[in-house]
């Protein structure tokens, strides 16, 4: 039997107690609905609206790479010509250091070129960190490990290694024991080859700049010369393919070497060049229309300038022509030659043929040219013999190089670029080609017939120049004798410069230590070696569009003909 | 109710489960992959001091001296270089050559197979530069020697 159940009626202190229950379960509903709405909503967040700080796919850690301190250094073929290796640094923590005294002591027994007293005072400072030699060998490394002296720690460090040693030294420069670049490329390029790890690569062709490299020391060996500097440019793009300064040094023992075989007598030094300068006061004289290949000078007096004469080397003593004039390197021609265009004719030309500034070479060791101030009658003068304005070797290189390629001036550089650099015209073309034949005329039958490397159409300008002496004058026994040459003239690709410094006359050159004794003959088998390495074939030099091409008429002396090609 | 319930808490399990699984799986591969960066690491610089070493080894000055001691060769001469185009003709073909037909234009004029091809080297173009010279080429002066 079943009641039915009668409503309940509480009143008082029990319906009190269930509102309070009922309130209470319904706030902790609340907060719990709230919650997980709150976890919802960041579930559709994530998964359907996607939060941007989430990816949206697995992502693995990059490829390995490794990182150097450095970045490499090759030459235009891709040759390693400067890398950092890891190398372990000795260190020590003083304070860890029981005996310093025996500490010091067996460890003057495997590093041997250490000295103990002063191992031991650095081991008995009052710091944490001491070096006590940077860039151990892993064979020195070793001995010390097993030696177990406490204290003792390595670090490994990048150091910075020349596998070419000394080839490329001058331009590659060095860095210091912390690895900041201090010289040549390694300063110019120091945050770039710290931050960028693509290598840097240089226009130096290695097999070229060795070539150049071995012919120079056995000119300066040969004559007794105490230095000298080799260059080969590429007269179309500017670059140097090879750089060479003797003497030179060990790029990775670069601190203890001389001031001397630091020096870059290439690009740093700045020397009055002599008579390869007539190369650009002949091609000023052309381009400026104040002469022509058929007209000419009378070289048969010495031209008197206040305290000085101006004389000829190989004196003719009669009228020349302009092509005999650069043929015999004569400084009366030039003179006058200079004079007819003036001194501000000869400022303009030579500023805007880059002698008057810096070269742009990217080398902190760049000479600045010696101009003379004031530039008076009697620069110009001895300024078209190249005295009285000092240059650098790269300038007058890069010089040459602008009057060969038919005219067109271009930034010099060493590092490797494609294809032509822009170039703005300076000379005029004919003007170009005149001075090519001129150039070849020396080689084939002047003062410059050592160079005439059979083939290659080598044509160039000896130099011999005194040096400037202690005493104001000039050292009539310190020469500075020079060649430079372009090659092949019918289509130059290179222009070849070898100076060597104070050569001395020796008995096979007859006592000349001129250029055409000195530097011809290097040139000569540097361009020989070299040609074919740098894609350039031989040609038939009897061929008659060669001949055509260079044919130059000397005009009839006494009714004797000299003809020359 | 019941029979869904458990349902679902099987579901809820085995995703536990497996998501376990394949946690501990990635962590596994995660750590190989270090395994290997750290390895590659290490070849590579293993390679990049040998590369230095090779640099070394192939000194120009080095090459050209072991050349000198080992090997017959002697510096090149321009007249050694010619241009393929220079080269005088080829002698007809001889009409006992049984390889060759005179009625034959195609194989007048031109080498037959009989005769052997000259090697002459294409010397308006030398080789490319390799980026490690495994090899100087013959240009080897003895010029420096007076």
């Amino acid at each position: 039997m079943t009641r039915r159940a009668e409503p309940v009626r509480l009143e008082g202190t029990v319906k009190q107690a269930l509102e309070t229950g009922r309130n209470r379960l319904i706030l902790a509903g609340c907060l719990l609905t709230l919650g997980f709405a709150a976890i919802g909503a960041r579930v559709i967040e994530l998964s359907v609206l996607r939060d941007h700080n989430e990816p949206t796919r697995p992502t693995a850690a990059a490829d390995a790479a490794l990182q150097t301190g450095r970045a490499d250094i090759v030459d235009r073929n891709g040759l390693l010509l400067a890398t950092s290796l890891r190398a372990p640094s000795l260190y020590a923590d003083p304070s860890e250091v029981l005996d310093p005294a025996r500490a010091a002591q067996r460890l003057a027994t495997v590093l041997t070129d250490l000295p103990i007293a002063d191992v031991e005072a650095k081991l008995r400072t009052n710091r944490r960190f001491v070096w006590l030699k940077r860039s151990l060998t892993p064979s020195e490394q070793h001995d010390v490990n097993r030696l177990g002296i406490p204290g003792l720690h390595f670090l490994d460090e990048w150091k910075r290694v020349y596998p070419q040693g000394s080839l490329v030294a001058h331009a590659i420069g060095y860095t210091d024991t912390d690895d900041r670049g201090i010289a040549g490329l390694e300063k110019s390029f120091d945050t770039q080859l710290r931050t960028d790890h693509t290598p840097l690569r240089l226009s130096i062709d290695l097999r070229v700049q060795h070539i150049v490299r071995q012919e120079l020391a056995a000119q300066i060996e040969l004559f007794e010369g105490i230095g000298g500097t080799g260059i080969v440019l590429d007269v179309a793009t500017g670059e140097s393919v090879a750089m060479v300064s003797l003497p030179d040094f060990d790029a990775n023992l670069a601190g203890r070497m001389s001031e001397n075989a630091r020096f870059n007598r290439a690009t740093l030094g700045v020397y009055e060049m002599g008579s390869t300068f007539k190369i650009f006061n002949t091609a000023m004289a052309l381009d400026a229309g104040t002469v022509s290949l058929r007209d000419g000078y009378d070289a048969t007096r010495p031209i008197r300038v206040s305290r000085f004469t101006i004389n000829d080397f190989h004196a003719k003593q009669r009228w020349l022509s302009v092509p005999e004039i650069f043929k015999y390197s004569s400084n009366i021609g030039s003179v006058k030659m200079a004079m007819d265009v003036g001194t501000d004719g000869q400022k303009r030309f030579l500023g805007q043929l880059g002698m008057l500034g810096d070269t742009s070479i990217e080398l902190p060791e760049r000479g600045y040219p010696i101009i003379p101030s004031p530039w008076l009658p009697i620069n110009t003068m001895t300024i078209a013999f190249g005295h009285g304005l000092s240059v650098s070797p790269l300038h007058l290189a890069s010089g040459v190089a602008t009057v060969v390629n038919g005219g067109i001036k271009r930034p010099t550089t060493l590092l490797a670029t494609d294809g032509a650099a822009p170039g703005v015209q300076v000379i005029k073309p004919e003007t170009s080609r005149a001075l090519r034949r001129l150039m070849r005329l020396v080689v084939e039958d002047g003062t410059g017939r050592n160079a005439d490397a059979k083939g290659y159409l080598v044509g160039g300008k000896t130099g011999t120049a005194e040096k400037v002496g202690g005493r104001g004058g000039y050292a009539r026994k310190a020469l500075l004798s020079s060649f430079v040459a372009a090659f092949p003239l019918h289509q130059p690709r290179y222009v070849v410069l070898v100076m060597v410094d104070e050569p001395k006359g020796q008995k096979h050159s007859h006592g000349y230590a001129t250029g055409g004794w000195v530097a011809a003959p290097a040139v000569k088998r540097i361009v020989e070696r070299a040609a074919p390495l740098l894609d350039v074939a031989p040609v038939d030099m009897e061929s008659p569009e060669i001949r055509r091409d260079f044919l130059i008429k000397l005009p009839d002396v006494g009714g004797k003909r000299l003809a020359s090609f | 109710m019941r029979r869904s319930t458990i349902l679902w808490f099987m579901i809820a399990a085995c995703l536990g489960v497996a998501l376990f699984l394949v946690k501990y799986e990635v962590q596994e591969r995660e750590e190989q992959l270090a395994a290997l960066h750290r390895e590659i690491l290490a070849n590579q610089e293993a390679v990049h001091v040998l590369e230095a070493e090779w640099s070394y080894l192939n000194r120009p000055s080095r090459l050209e001296a072991l050349v000198r001691r080992h090997l017959n060769l002697v510096p090149l001469d321009t007249t050694q270089l010619g241009q393929i185009d220079r080269l005088p003709m080829r002698l007809p073909v001889l009409p006992s050559d049984p390889q060759a037909t005179i009625d034959d234009p195609a194989t007048a004029g031109a080498p037959t197979a009989a005769l052997p091809p000259l090697s002459v080297p294409t010397v308006t173009a030398p080789p490319t530069p390799l980026a490690r010279p495994l090899a100087r080429p013959l240009a080897v002066s003895t010029g420096a020697q007076q």
